[in-house]
């Protein structure tokens, strides 16, 4: 009894010593690093493993699939374990970091290393998206990948027909018909002139935004009111409904696998898609298109197509212990040489250099096409509430679009909840 | 003073303090782990942060009210429980009286039925999500080769079917656990009651409702109450299946409380929330015993 306790308190004493130990180790420069998985957390784990071997500051990860990525982001921030050193986010999730002050300013941090302001040679729409309030605020992050909306079409198809390439949303409306009409999709099956996601929340709404300002229409007025149901946001969803029409059943559900299987698999010849699918298209185990379809900037209505842009920034979390050490990875992550490694990956570059860089472009040729996206790009409402507004905003549309509401109802409600939200006001 | 004038000798001493120590690595892990967060909860839901700091209200409980969606996710929570409950248990009652006599394959039928329990609730929705899939799943394509139009049959694109599905797919993987419960309530009965309605002349449906269903009655309340507290809480293979969709179609309270509190952030509504489910199912829980127990 006695010799078995003795032991017992030995193996604690010793497990307490070498825990002791450990911590003592971990004195040398470290950082730990938030990120999405798949190829943009990638590219940034990848840089991040060259620049440890280089500097010999050890580098810990903290890999999350997109969908837990913001939650475990924000109970860390709020609660101030400063468990990571950089995070990596989405640019919608940004004014509800920046807004509650859970990020460090960068200014002070460049100032101290001879610099003022971000390189020039970001795209300007990028570096927009990391000031809070956007475009003149304080700058908390740095672009790391230019994600911005494309039109994707089959160019076969539309030659076949004699169509010309899709400018405005009423040519794109045209040609979905004609192409229904005309076309069989793969085996012999039904060909859907368009394809979209109009699943509830962030998928319904990064499917219409285009649509609903190329209509001429805004969420806020000038007076910062909701209007979404405006006469220009109602025909938008009017007009959604009608592409509706000409995209394959059960469309009110899809997201972006789903758009994606439909054009990979030659059943719809058109949608709104992001970068990120390019690569599947010339993709023989995927693909039953390749070199088919056509990249281009989003089209006209009312007013000048604009894409949404939707991109990765790297920060550092207010409360950082290392927020020295953070920046110096983050400028270093950052500059052109490391984001051209990220962009041979498959990640677009938020610097303007890397879009005409030779190498680049040979092996990416929709490039000049994604830089004239990315540039002329619009963020989503900049509001730390866009979670909760793009929910709401999303059930109403995704409602419009199964038959449940008509537009109008649609909009009148969605604008009732919006209104709600912004009182309310957190 | 003399040592035998104490109350208690050290030994004794030491022997009432016994229990207590025993206890306490388990009532520490209790408060820490349940009885603080609950507090904590509670204190949050009454919080509110504004400019001028923390104060105390209540806010929150009073936007329940008025909020379409808490409302319509709740009326969807309940009218999912019911029709989910009703059907699991009929189906897993009628199994149970089936295979609980002699048939041939009992034990292969036993065992089959209870595979779709054994799957993780998140594999669940995964497969039922590609199954239902409009153009691309199994239950459309073999539909189509039966020569059925499946054109309108968009399943979690319509809001109807979408509810219906979700439904559907609880009482698929859940009633092998109603019927294993009930089956084994079933066996557990004695055969004299049997025996005495069959010399009293008794018919089939007079001795199933004068016999076997009072003596069930344990075993039906266990069920009914475990179903239902899962059902009002169901959270997973919905959140995959439609993550409440098309629309708010088949939003269910749980999937409103988390986003609430992680994706809007608003920790203090979510813990409201949180609060009338608790509230309700305890007085769901309360009839179902009352109701059991009052006929005896």
């Amino acid at each position: 009894m006695r010799l078995r306790t003795l032991v017992i308190f030995a193996v604690l004493v010793l497990m307490v010593w070498a825990a002791g130990c450990a911590q003592k180790q971990s004195s040398t420069k470290q950082l730990t690093l938030a990120l999405v998985e798949g190829v943009e957390g990638e590219a940034l784990k990848q840089a991040a493993l060259d620049y440890q071997k280089q500097t010999g500051v050890q580098i810990n990860f903290a890999q999350f699939p997109y969908q837990n990525l913001f939650e475990k982001e924000l109970i860390d921030l709020n609660a101030r374990t400063a468990a990571y050193d950089l995070i990596m986010l989405d640019d919608p999730w940004f004014p509800r970091f920046a807004g509650n002050q859970f990020l460090a300013e960068l200014t002070p941090l460049l100032i101290k290393r001879g610099k003022s302001e971000p390189d020039a040679d970001f795209v300007e729409a990028s570096v927009n998206v990391c000031r809070f309030p956007y475009h003149t605020g304080t700058l908390y992050a740095l672009p790391y990948v230019g994600n911005s909306q494309l039109f994707f079409y089959r160019k076969d198809l539309f030659e076949k027909n004699g169509l010309k390439a899709p400018s405005t949303w009423d040519e794109v409306l045209a040609a979905a018909k004609t192409i229904q009409e005309k076309e069989k999709g793969a085996n012999g099956g039904k060909m859907y002139g368009y394809v979209m996601r109009a699943a509830q929340g962030n998928a319904a709404v990064a499917d219409f935004m285009p649509i609903f300002w190329a209509f001429g229409a805004e969420m806020f007025d000038s007076t910062g009111k909701p209007a979404v149901n405006s006469p220009e946001g109602i025909a938008a969803l009017e007009f959604m409904l009608e592409l509706g029409k000409v995209s394959p059943p059960g469309y009110a559900s899809f997201n972006a696998d789903e758009v994606s299987a439909h054009l990979l698999q030659d059943t719809a010849a058109m949608s709104i898609n992001w970068p990120a699918w390019i690569s599947a298209f010339s993709d023989p185990a995927r693909s039953k298109v390749i070199g088919k379809i056509e990249f281009a900037v989003l089209p006209d209505g009312r007013k000048p197509g604009q894409a949404e842009i939707g991109n990765w920034l790297i920060a550092i979390p207010r409360y950082s212990q290392n927020a020295e050490a953070a920046m110096d990875f983050l400028l270093w992550a950052t500059t052109a040489e490391q984001m051209k490694r990220s962009a041979l990956r498959g990640n677009p570059p938020t610097r303007k250099s890397l879009f005409q860089d030779p190498e680049l472009v040979a092996k990416f040729p929709a490039y000049p096409t994604q830089f004239r996206s990315l540039s002329t790009s619009r963020p989503r409402p900049r509001t730390p509430q866009w979670n909760e507004i793009e929910n709401a905003f999303g059930i109403f549309l995704s409602k419009a679009n199964s038959g449940e509401l008509s537009p109008t109802e649609a909009m009148n409600q969605a604008n009732a909840e919006i209104e709600k939200i912004i009182q309310r006001g957190r | 003073m003399p040592r035998s004038r104490r109350l208690f000798s050290a030994g004794a001493r030491r022997e009432l303090l016994l229990p207590y120590l025993l206890v306490a690595p388990a009532l520490a892990v209790l408060l820490a782990l349940s009885i603080y967060p609950l507090l904590y909860s509670i204190a949050v839901s009454l919080q509110q942060e504004t400019a001028s700091g923390i104060v105390w209200t209540l806010a929150h409980f009073k936007r329940l009210a008025t909020d379409n969606f808490f409302l319509t996710a709740m009326a969807h929570t309940f009218v999912y429980a019911i029709a989910a409950l009703t059907c699991e248990f009929v189906f897993g009652l009628a199994l149970a009286l089936l295979l609980n006599g002699q048939i041939r394959g009992r034990g292969v039928f036993r065992a089959s039925l209870l595979v779709p329990m054994m799957l993780p609730t998140v594999v669940v929705g995964i497969v039922w999500r590609l199954l239902l899939n409009p153009n691309f799943g199994a239950i459309n394509g073999t539909l189509k080769q039966l020569g059925v139009n499946t054109e309108s049959l968009t399943w979690t694109a319509s809001p109807r079917l979408a509810f219906l599905a979700v439904v559907a797919v609880d009482v698929w993987q859940w009633t092998p656990f109603v019927f294993l419960v009930l089956l084994a309530g079933l066996q557990a009965i004695p055969q004299e009651p049997y025996e005495a309605a069959l010399i009293d002349g008794s018919s089939r449906w007079q001795t199933f409702r004068h016999v076997t269903l009072p003596l069930l009655k344990p075993a039906i309340l266990i069920v009914l109450l475990l179903r239902t507290m899962d059902l009002l809480r169901v959270f997973d293979q919905i959140f995959i299946l439609t993550e409440g969709g098309p629309g708010f179609a088949t939003e269910m309270i749980s999937l409103y409380i988390y986003r609430t509190a992680f994706r809007f952030f608003d920790f203090g509504y979510a813990a409201a929330m949180s609060f009338v489910l608790l509230a309700l199912t305890n007085v769901v829980s309360v009839i179902y015993i009352k109701l059991l127990h009052r006929e005896e």
